[in-house]
């Protein structure tokens, strides 16, 4: 089935209902309620994002949201920002061991956070750029985007996990 | 009842409240209108939780058409505000309030499991607590393995002690042949002392010799065991390990892990011990022959101690950094050499290479830091241990030369000998750290294994005589993780000897149904029951010893045809073996292999068809004389002729049993008795072919398409023909 690939200039969007939007193309032809998700939400956070209607069914692809008129741009952004929360660590606070299970209070862009990481051999991982991910116990996400941009005393504690 | 989240309206980590009454819910957000919202249920359409990507949101979908966010959580919280949904939902609909605040209570229960004892938290709410059973101490554990070889080992100690006390008599010797006897020109006592010394040796050399062989014998068996358990319990861990941790990385702690282990096992049994005596009687020895002296040769000591604790520091992070490089090659490896068929279709083999290579470079790169620190560690320790030796060389000579002291020229040589052999153990102790710090990084891997949670009941729970084989799923919800719900409150029950067809698009949640039926996965929500009982009360054992699963990839091991059907049911006489192979309609191209039973399959059952494989795999599983049948797709990999053996055999072997069939061809469906339509996690039909096609919904569409593709597919064969 060929992709639907949006033209970044003869596209509007309009959000609706905070992860949806509206479209309207140019040739008059509206799509209502659609879910922008990103296809490639570890790599690629601005480019190619596929927009689902309601029954989960793509119905186009943007291919950099760079390229979308700022208002649209706007608008996909928000309803990305709305649905994707992988908190940016900016410092680790605390770092305590019991029973393999570690504990990591940090500081986050969205505030300061305590989770438990069962398993830190599985659940922290370097990706392919040098950013750190690391999956709680309860699958919850957090990125490291440069660990030697932390202080000194986070890179100490989190460098024998990575 | 009240959900307290972690998140607020707008993702930010902080405390939002949900309360939940009887007939209303209250919300409270400061990013709500006016800080909080009161609903009424009767208000309320439909209550739900939006998974978005490491948060969800709590929606009611009002009556009049609004939908409303009343809270936001990370996915700590999905599972119980699924729960408080499904209770609004359900209150709604009318159910017994009691009943289902018992369905929220559970999802709170199985959240918050933990010990009584040491608060630590628990796999399930009945698992037993590791920590308290006293597993999970890297010392207590290990010592467990020795223990029952402390005999020879308290025997090869002893050697060590005898060999010790005869490496101490040499210097000493020396001294004497300095001082007294070649002075004397003593020829006879010089031949004494050098036979005494010959028979020294011999008992050194030759105790020793016999304590190597102990050693090993008892390393080896120490070993063996710890293999033998770890491979043992890998068994019966749950999949959910198995989706989480690589093959390779597994493969990796039975092999590499365990033999550092046991190095350094035998290093702290073994080497410790001897050296700690000998470390004993060379300081006694020298504090008898000068005090002076003796002091002096223990000054680079406490410098020792410090950089032993200093190097440690440094060295702990970087083996277990490097133990994580070492992991992944494993796992490259246990990745591509099975895939070699993939990767040289596709002529990957440059790519494999390069992916391989910058592992080994970024483990080279992480061994050459750690390698600098560690061989910097021993030489310093030498270097200072070294300047020991100076310091009595130094003080000694003044006190010979000056002859100010009794210190004769004898005695200080026997002392250099007996401070170079003071500073072995001190050595030892020093890098003792650095071993330590390598067995450390493998014991947590492997304890990761011993302690991880095994599947529940397995050899527990009860055995019922006989299974008739009804199937029930009672409000059962899944997911592998909380970030996406696989099944939504599934309820069917299925009578004895009925035969269930389960269709639904690739992803619906089919196989996942079976996962939970098979008792792959436990921690479900909801429960599942044979014959009116549930299945986590009944011994898994038994339980999967009553079923008979046939794959969609059947899988053969590396052996003979007649062991892998025989697999199921070992000790199985030959005549079970070749009635189970022909109801499989196996038999007849077993007999035309120029080996037939005897014909050994390569790995993973190289050299037959995907068809025979199939079949093979149906005759190991009708073997064992199954209670319940389940074939996942068992005929969607082979063309129509092999399909018509299959599903001649199936028809066969499903009679009299209840039979779960899920299959991509759902003209192979048609002679079951229910049919189940799964979409996107739910049952959305459940019915007969025929009710099924009347109602004209999802399974209705789903044949419409399948005709139409297999009509085309016959046109264009006719076309060809003609």
């Amino acid at each position: 089935m060929a992709r639907n690939f949006v033209d970044p200039n003869a596209v509007r969007f309009t959000v609706r209902d905070k992860i949806f939007v509206d479209a309207q193309l140019y040739t008059g032809e509206t799509f209502k309620s659609l879910e922008p998700q990103r296809l490639f939400p570890i790599s690629g956070l601005m480019k190619y994002i596929s927009l689902l209607d309601e029954e989960g069914n793509e119905v186009m692809i943007i291919r950099d949201i760079e390229q979308l008129m700022p208002d649209a741009k706007e608008a996909i952004l928000s309803c990305l920002n709305e649905r994707y929360m992988i908190p940016k660590i900016t410092k680790l606070i605390k770092r305590t061991e019991k029973f393999k299970i570690w504990m990591w209070t940090v500081d986050t862009d969205k505030g300061i956070y305590t989770f438990e990481i069962i398993n830190s051999y599985q659940s922290i991982k370097i990706l392919y750029d040098g950013r750190i991910l690391i999956k709680d116990g309860n699958d919850n996400l957090y990125e490291i985007p440069d660990l030697y941009a932390l202080d000194k005393r986070s890179i100490k504690l989190i460098l024998p996990d990575v | 009842m009240a959900v307290v989240s972690d998140l607020n309206l707008i993702s930010k980590y902080g405390n939002s409240v949900i309360l939940i009454c009887a007939d209303r819910l209250i919300a409270v957000d400061k990013y709500l209108p006016d800080g909080g919202t009161m609903l009424l249920f009767e208000d309320i359409a439909e209550a739900k939780v939006k998974r978005l990507y490491g948060n969800a949101v709590f929606k009611a979908e009002m009556k009049d058409g609004k939908t409303l966010d009343l809270l936001r959580f990370t996915y700590s919280t999905t599972d119980l505000c699924d729960a408080v949904a499904h209770f609004i939902n359900k209150v709604n609909e009318g159910m017994e309030i009691e009943e289902q605040i018992e369905i929220v209570r559970n999802t709170y229960k199985n959240l918050r499991s933990f010990c009584p004892k040491c608060g630590r938290k628990l796999a399930s709410p009945d698992a037993p607590c590791m920590n308290c059973k006293g597993k999970g101490k890297m010392f207590e554990v290990l010592f467990g393995y020795i223990k029952p070889y402390i005999k020879p080992l308290i025997v090869s100690i002893i050697l060590s002690v005898i060999t010790t006390v005869m490496a101490l008599v040499p210097p000493y010797i020396t001294k004497m042949m300095v001082d007294d006897i070649i002075p004397s020109k003593n020829e006879k006592y010089l031949i004494i002392t050098i036979a005494a010394l010959l028979g020294v040796y011999f008992v050194q050399y030759g105790f020793g010799a016999l304590r190597a062989y102990l050693l090993r014998i008892t390393g080896d068996r120490i070993i063996v065991d710890l293999k033998k358990d770890i491979y043992a319990k890998a068994q019966y861990l749950p999949m959910k390990f198995y989706d989480k941790t690589s093959t390779g990385s597994i493969i990796n702690r039975i092999n590499s892990d365990t033999t550092q282990l046991q190095n350094f096992m035998l290093r702290i049994t073994q080497e410790a011990v001897v050296q700690f005596f000998l470390m004993i009687g060379i300081i006694i020895i020298m504090l008898a022959m000068d005090w002076r002296l003796a002091l002096f040769s223990l000054v680079p000591v406490p410098v020792v101690a410090l950089l032993s604790r200093y190097f440690g520091r440094k060295l702990s992070p970087m083996y277990r950094r490097l133990w994580r490089r070492s992991s992944s090659i494993s796992t490259i490896l246990a990745d591509t050499i099975p895939s070699i068929r993939v990767i040289k279709s596709f002529t990957g083999e440059e790519r494999a290479i390069e992916k391989f290579d910058r592992y080994m470079n970024d483990w080279m790169r992480e061994d050459k830091h750690a390698a600098k620190t560690a061989s910097m560690f021993p030489n310093a320790i030498t270097f200072f241990v070294t300047c020991g030796s100076l310091i009595i060389w130094f003080v000694g000579g003044r006190y010979v030369i000056d002859g100010t002291t009794d210190l004769t020229l004898g005695v200080l040589v026997s002392f250099i000998s007996y401070a170079s052999m003071f500073y072995n153990p001190v050595n030892f102790f020093a890098s003792l750290n650095d071993s330590y710090q390598n067995a450390l990084a493998s014991t947590e891997k492997i304890l990761d294994i011993i302690n991880a949670e095994p599947e529940h009941n397995f050899g527990k729970g009860i055995a019922p005589k006989f299974i008739e084989g009804k199937v029930e799923f009672r409000n059962v919800n899944f997911s592998f993780d909380r970030s996406k719900k696989i099944l939504n409150d599934i309820n069917f029950v299925i009578q004895p000897g009925e035969t269930v067809g389960i269709v639904g698009t690739t992803g619906s949640g089919k196989s996942t149904i079976i996962n939970l039926l098979m008792r792959f996965y436990d921690d479900y929500e909801g429960d599942i029951f044979i014959d009116d009982v549930n299945i986590k009360d009944i011994d898994m054992e038994f339980f999967r010893s009553r079923i008979g699963y046939v794959q969609q990839e059947p899988l053969m091991f590396r052996d003979t045809i007649f062991n892998n059907i025989s697999y199921s049911l070992p000790g199985a006489h030959v005549d079970q073996v070749l009635n189970a192979a022909d109801v499989a309609n196996a038999h007849s191209f077993i007999t035309r292999l120029p080996n037939a039973y005897d014909t050994t399959l390569g790995e993973r059952g190289v050299g037959l068809s995907g068809g025979e494989k199939q079949r093979l795999s149906i005759a190991r599983a009708v073997l064992k004389n199954p209670n319940l049948m389940i074939f996942d797709e068992a005929t969607s990999a082979v063309d129509s002729e092999t399909e018509k053996l299959i599903q001649d055999a199936i028809d066969q072997v499903i009679r009299g049993r209840t039979t779960f069939m899920i299959a991509h061809r759902l003209s192979t469906l048609r002679k079951a008795n229910r049919i189940l339509v799964v979409d996107k996690g739910r049952i959305i039909e459940n019915g007969s072919h025929d009710e099924l096609m009347a109602l004209k919904g999802k399974y209705y569409k789903l044949i419409q398409i399948q005709s139409m593709s297999e009509k085309v597919a016959a046109d264009k064969a006719a076309e060809n023909f003609e």
